[in-house]
């Protein structure tokens, strides 16, 4: 009876997918608003004949930029804020060449870091001349079998000096002049770590199948994105820890072996949900947030978090997250709920000139984002590039953070806002399926039973009561049209928590 | 749909399927549960009276008889040199014993008379001798890729000592819920039969039940030698003690048109004559629907959910209704017939199950991204404003339809009379209530077709990216290349798909490329016109490669450092060229020198401007590889010198290792510190 089960499910599916779409078409014009009124973007000059397909991005003490590049080079940028934007007044440095597929760079205690392929490479000008003269592998020690799909990412820093990267898994026609490693390249799929002292990376969490973007929170806890398709069902925000497991299955092999923190579960369960494989797949992990697929992008990539004192906006402290198809960048709340993160997501910007791929701040508080779409399409159309994003000076009425509180949840600010129809709410909450097939659609679907809306006294934040709460699940609200006391139309009505825990 | 670990792999062999004790149409069990409602049920019913060929002996009421039409039947010229006596005679006197879950109802209930009867058809059908071309030999272990990848595992048992490749290995296969339909002769045929058959099916079963999987000779021998498991086939050792004497083929010839035979099976015999009751007349308690049926009375064994679907299916019809189908509704009724659904799904129904599913791959690596686009049939939602009439024609029953090179399963071809109806059908169904209007002239603006190029472009819109066109590859996945736009899609569904692609076909990976742009209306159709007149036309930026990626130290003046896959030197390699012409790759994982070669360096093109990222070739000649490197070596970096030479820096059995390659007089200087001795060598080829 299993084929007429299946065939029930395809129909929920495709039904699925067809709200899923209609969803999307009254996302995707984002906003009636236009960004520019916020946040003004600014074209970097790239130097002609260099394909600034940026991948990493470092901001030195002095304020300058390196950028790390595909093809293999680090570039520094003397003056990444200056305007008008040109060739001559950024001033580009090529610092360091010759690597092979740069996806990550990171400047620590003094010195830049990149992340090739097979290698993090720690880069040094000893002589000062203002180019790199020493490549010291910095962390190495993950198999590369030469398929396609073998990126990765990173590094960042954690609190005690140890350095951190993300591994694709494996995917594509692997190469037999890679020896051992064509026959099984070791870590894919998994967090490493490359203990302080040590140039070893060993394994440090697993199950991720593109996880492009790895980070750090204002408490220096590590954050990584992934990618929707087999064994991930849309884009999520992970909390990275040792020996978590976030469900790519193909990350199992190497759980086998003496030196995993990660325990593999006895069985391989397919086409339960994710809610279910908390309790069903011991050591699964809950991602902190889902990035529901479509409405808000379809890639995630880097991650960032702001802390620019204010200077970016009223989001500090908040994580920034790059979106590669929509060529944008969506905002993301994280609280502590039960000792463990979770929170809400919502978009922030769309339709930059190219695939984001990495984001920062510079010293002036600005955003810069790094692009290429080399491989895949995106909505930007241009091949490459940097955008800096500067904060106008007119703060947008946005819902600054939505935390889930006893019995409900409750919706903050930027600025004090006017009653509204809060009956038009849209909200409902869904889960998505632990499957080795290409993402899910969001199942088991359910309107939000919400009521009693209450705005606060300082009117800057709103709280509501839900009597359908499930954990495991995201609920997603797109609030109704919304005003601040001064008149200003809220920017962006849609967001979605990641409702792991209730409170 | 839980999978554990526990592997038992007691049946491998499609041929040891498990056995169906009735007459199986795939799509009744696929879509019928016995606590289905009526209403649903009902419908089961028609498509079993018509797939069980019912109405070839029960003529249909007039208003049904379109819908009801039976099949034809196997054509049984030749069939005398496909199957021995022996094998005609157990499969015709029961066919349900030989061949569990066949279609072909028993007409012999073992009475009297019946074993001269039996051995009078057997006399006759041997008879029936033809020549098969002989085939090439096959390849078993070939064929049985091919069996598991071209699609014949959406119908038919997949082996279970196979593995499709995505399973991840601590999986356990699942295998299919839905039974398989049944291959019990193809080891009774000789082998040279079988691939002859699978290579055209439809010349010996026109009805296209089983299609023709466009096989190449070679392919369908492949196939066969798999199938044929070589066991010797049966021997009808009661026939043998029956002693009945020849009949003569005359008997034969008598007894085919008596028991009805001709109303299935097209022959030299003339049909019967004798009439049957007509559907709107049958006592549904009696014939085939009763418990047991005598001699003449076909016996299908069918199941109680069989039986109850045709006996609501029966008073529907007897009552007189016959509702009118649109035109949608008539293609589900023929995608329902010859099975469609087993591979694509249309308006929400259909597609294979997921334990079928996992067979369809893909052959292209690069194609990963594209997800169950890579290798699933694709969706046939609206398919009818889609593609032009000559194009379905191409792709139903014609050559040359296929746009997914990267996908192993292939459309079959399920004959002209199954499918020719979809022509006027798919349109109606699918046209759209307000049309999209596009202006395909392109004469309005001179250069329209240049203005597509430039936007199909790298420095436009980037579709080179994902969609290759002529004989080149795209940049990055492998999509539908753009030659055969034109002539495949209808003008109006092309704009509609580039104005809103998850709209129009849900679930695509084509970007909203065109959303929220104001020209789009004109560049959709200047891309249109780009593509019309293809021909003779340059290609756009991208796909003609007008950057030189070979590395030149030569030019730069100073050593050129470059790390990437390269053969010979594996996936952590580093190479170094130098100005003078000479030229060495550092393998740093076995941490040596691994060759040396002179004249040109390298090729980044794989470093700077794919995605596939394919191994690089030393370029040049005089390649020479060096000895294998000894004791325990850690990789640790390199320096560069002020002139730009690489120090490569490593641990030999813990001591640090200072490894400096220099030219010299055509070939190398090797100096080698170690613990501040220092050693040279002069490396020369």
């Amino acid at each position: 009876m299993v084929s007429n089960v299946e065939r029930v499910f395809q129909l929920v599916k495709s039904q699925a997918q067809r709200v899923g779409k209609l969803v999307l078409l009254s996302a995707l014009p984002l906003s009636a608003q236009d960004q520019s009124d916020y946040y003004r973007t600014v074209t970097l000059e790239t130097p002609p004949g260099v394909n600034m397909e940026a991948s990493g991005l470092a901001v030195l003490p002095d304020g300058k930029l390196a950028v790390s590049i595909r093809k293999g080079e680090v570039w520094i940028i003397e003056n990444p804020s200056a305007e008008p934007p040109t060739v001559a007044n950024l001033g580009y440095k090529l610092f360091a060449s010759g690597m092979h597929e740069i996806l990550g760079l990171a400047y620590h205690e003094g010195d830049l870091y990149v992340t090739q392929r097979s290698e993090v490479t720690r880069l040094r000008d000893t002589d000062k001349d203002g180019v790199a003269d020493e490549y010291f592998a910095a962390s190495k020690g993950w198999g590369v079998s030469g398929a396609y799909h073998e990126y990765a990412y990173g590094p960042v820093f954690d609190r005690e000096g140890n350095m951190h990267n993300t591994l694709n898994c494996s995917m594509g026609k692997v190469w037999d002049g890679a020896g051992d490693e064509a026959k099984h390249p070791l870590w894919r799929g998994w967090s490493i770590i490359t203990k302080k002292g040590s140039t070893t990376a060993t394994g440090f969490s697993a199950g991720f199948r593109s996880p492009c973007g790895i980070g750090l929170n204002a408490e220096g806890d590590i954050f990584g994105t992934d990618q929707q398709g087999n064994w991930t069902p849309t884009s999520p925000i992970m909390h990275i820890r040792q020996g978590a497991y976030f469900g790519h299955a193909d990350a199992l092999k190497d759980a086998k072996r003496p030196d995993s923190p990660v325990k593999p579960p006895a069985k391989i369960l397919d086409g339960i949900t994710v809610a279910e494989a908390v309790t069903q797949v011991p050591g699964y992990c809950l991602p902190a947030v889902w990035l529901p697929y479509v409405k808000f992008g379809q890639s995630t990539t880097g991650l960032r978090c702001d802390l620019t004192g204010g200077k970016f906006g009223p989001f500090e402290k908040q994580m920034f997250v790059g979106e590669f198809v929509l060529s944008g960048v969506n905002r993301v709340f994280l609280e502590k709920v039960g000792g463990e993160y979770q929170g809400a997501c919502f978009p922030f910007v769309s339709g930059l000139q190219s695939a984001v791929l990495t984001l920062n701040f510079l010293a002036d508080g600005s955003m810069i984002v790094g692009q290429s779409n080399r491989g895949w399409n995106s909505y930007g159309s241009k091949s490459f590039g940097l955008q800096r994003l500067v904060l106008t000076g007119k703060v947008p009425l946005e819902i600054q953070k939505l935390e889930a509180i006893s019995g409900g949840f409750r919706f903050t600010f930027t600025q004090p806002v006017k009653a509204a129809d809060w009956t038009q709410t849209k909200a409902q909450s869904y889960t998505y399926l632990h499957t080795a097939k290409y993402g899910s659609p969001e199942v088991e679907a359910q309107p939000l039973q919400l009521s009693d809306w209450q705005i606060s006294d300082d009117a800057f934040s709103l709280t509501v009561k839900c009597s359908n709460l499930r954990a495991g699940y995201v609920h997603e609200f797109e609030l109704p049209e919304l005003s601040s006391t001064n008149g200003k139309a809220l920017w962006h009505r849609l967001c979605a928590y990641t409702l792991n825990k209730i409170p | 749909m839980l999978l554990s670990l526990s592997i038992s792999p007691a049946r491998s062999h499609p041929l040891q399927a498990e056995p169906i004790n009735h007459a199986y149409v795939f799509n009744f069990d696929q879509f019928n549960l016995p606590e289905d409602p009526d209403e649903h049920v009902i419908e089961g019913g028609y498509l079993l009276l018509a797939e069980l060929n019912c109405t070839a002996c029960h003529a249909a009421p007039k208003a049904w008889q379109e819908r009801l039409a039976p099949k034809q039947g196997p054509i049984l010229n030749g069939v005398g040199s496909r199957l021995d006596a022996d094998q005609l005679w157990l499969f015709i006197r029961s066919p349900q014993y030989r061949k569990k879950g066949t279609q072909m109802p028993g007409m012999f209930a073992g009475e009297e008379g019946d074993a001269a009867k039996v051995e009078a058809l057997v006399e006759y059908l041997s008879s029936l001798k033809q020549d098969t071309p002989k085939m090439p030999a096959g390849d078993g272990a070939h064929g049985k890729e091919l069996y598991h990848k071209v699609g014949c595992v959406a119908c038919h048992e997949p082996g279970s000592d196979f593995r499709p490749e995505k399973v991840p290995a601590e999986m356990e296969v699942e295998k299919p819920g839905n039974a398989s339909v049944p291959i019990a002769f193809a080891d009774v045929y000789d082998v040279n039969s079988l691939a002859y058959f699978l290579k055209n099916p439809l010349a010996h079963r026109p009805s296209g039940r089983m299609p023709d999987m466009r096989l190449t000779d070679q392919e369908a021998a492949d196939i066969a030698a798999y199938l044929h498991v070589g066991r010797q086939p049966e021997k009808a050792t009661e026939r043998a003690a029956l002693k009945i004497p020849p009949q003569g083929i005359e008997k034969g010839k008598q007894t085919f048109q008596a028991m009805g035979c001709t109303s299935c099976h097209q022959s030299e015999v003339p049909s019967e004559g004798r009439s049957h009751p007509s559907l709107a007349s049958l006592n549904p308690a009696k014939g085939c629907l009763s418990t047991t049926q005598p001699t003449g009375i076909p016996r299908y064994d069918l199941n109680d959910l069989q039986k109850r679907a045709i006996k609501l299916a029966l008073a529907s019809i007897q009552k007189g209704e016959a509702p009118p189908l649109t035109a949608a509704q008539k293609i589900d009724w023929q995608m329902s017939r010859i099975n469609c659904y087993a591979c694509h799904d249309r308006d929400g129904k259909g597609g294979p199950e997921d334990p079928r599913a996992q067979y369809f791959t893909s052959n292209d690596a690069t194609a990963e991204s594209l997800g169950e686009l890579a290798h699933m049939p694709p969706n046939l939602d609206n398919t009818g404003r889609k593609l032009t009439r000559g194009w379905l024609e191409k792709i139903l029953f014609g050559e040359g339809g296929s746009v997914r090179p990267y996908m192993n399963t292939r459309m079959p071809n399920f004959g002209k009379a199954q499918t020719e109806m979809l022509l006027d059908l798919l349109p109606e169904a699918d046209k759209r209530e307000k049309p999209v209007k596009i202006d395909v002239s392109g004469l309005e603006k001179h250069h329209r077709a240049e203005i597509g190029r430039k936007l199909l472009g790298t420095t436009g819109l980037a579709c080179v990216g994902c969609h290759g066109l002529k004989d080149r590859k795209s940049l990055g996945p492998p999509v539908a290349r753009l030659t055969n736009t034109v002539a495949r899609l209808q003008p109006e569904y092309f704009k509609e798909l580039l104005l809103n692609p998850q709209a129009t076909q849900p679930g695509t990976m084509m970007p909203p490329m065109f959303m929220g742009r104001k020209t789009a209306d004109k560049d959709v159709e200047s891309i249109w016109t780009y593509l019309k007149e293809l021909e003779g036309q340059s290609l756009p930026e991208g796909l003609i490669s007008t950057e030189d990626f070979e590395l030149k130290p030569e030019k730069v003046g100073k050593p050129i450092v470059f790390r990437s896959f390269i053969e010979g030197a594996g996936s952590h390699a580093i190479a170094v060229g130098f100005p003078e012409g000479v030229h060495a790759v550092f393998d740093s994982v076995q941490v040596r020198w691994a060759r040396v070669w002179k004249g040109k360096f390298l090729d980044a093109m794989s470093n700077w401007q794919s995605r596939e990222m394919l191994p690089i070739k030393p370029l040049g000649s005089d390649l020479k590889e060096l000895p294998a490197a000894t004791g325990t070596r850690e990789f640790s970096g390199y320096r560069l010198s002020k002139d730009g030479v690489p120090t490569m820096l490593y641990t030999l059995d813990g001591k640090a290792v200072e490894d400096t390659l220099r030219p010299v007089n055509g070939g190398f200087e090797r100096t080698v510190k170690i613990n501040g001795s220092t050693t040279k060598e002069v490396i020369s080829w």
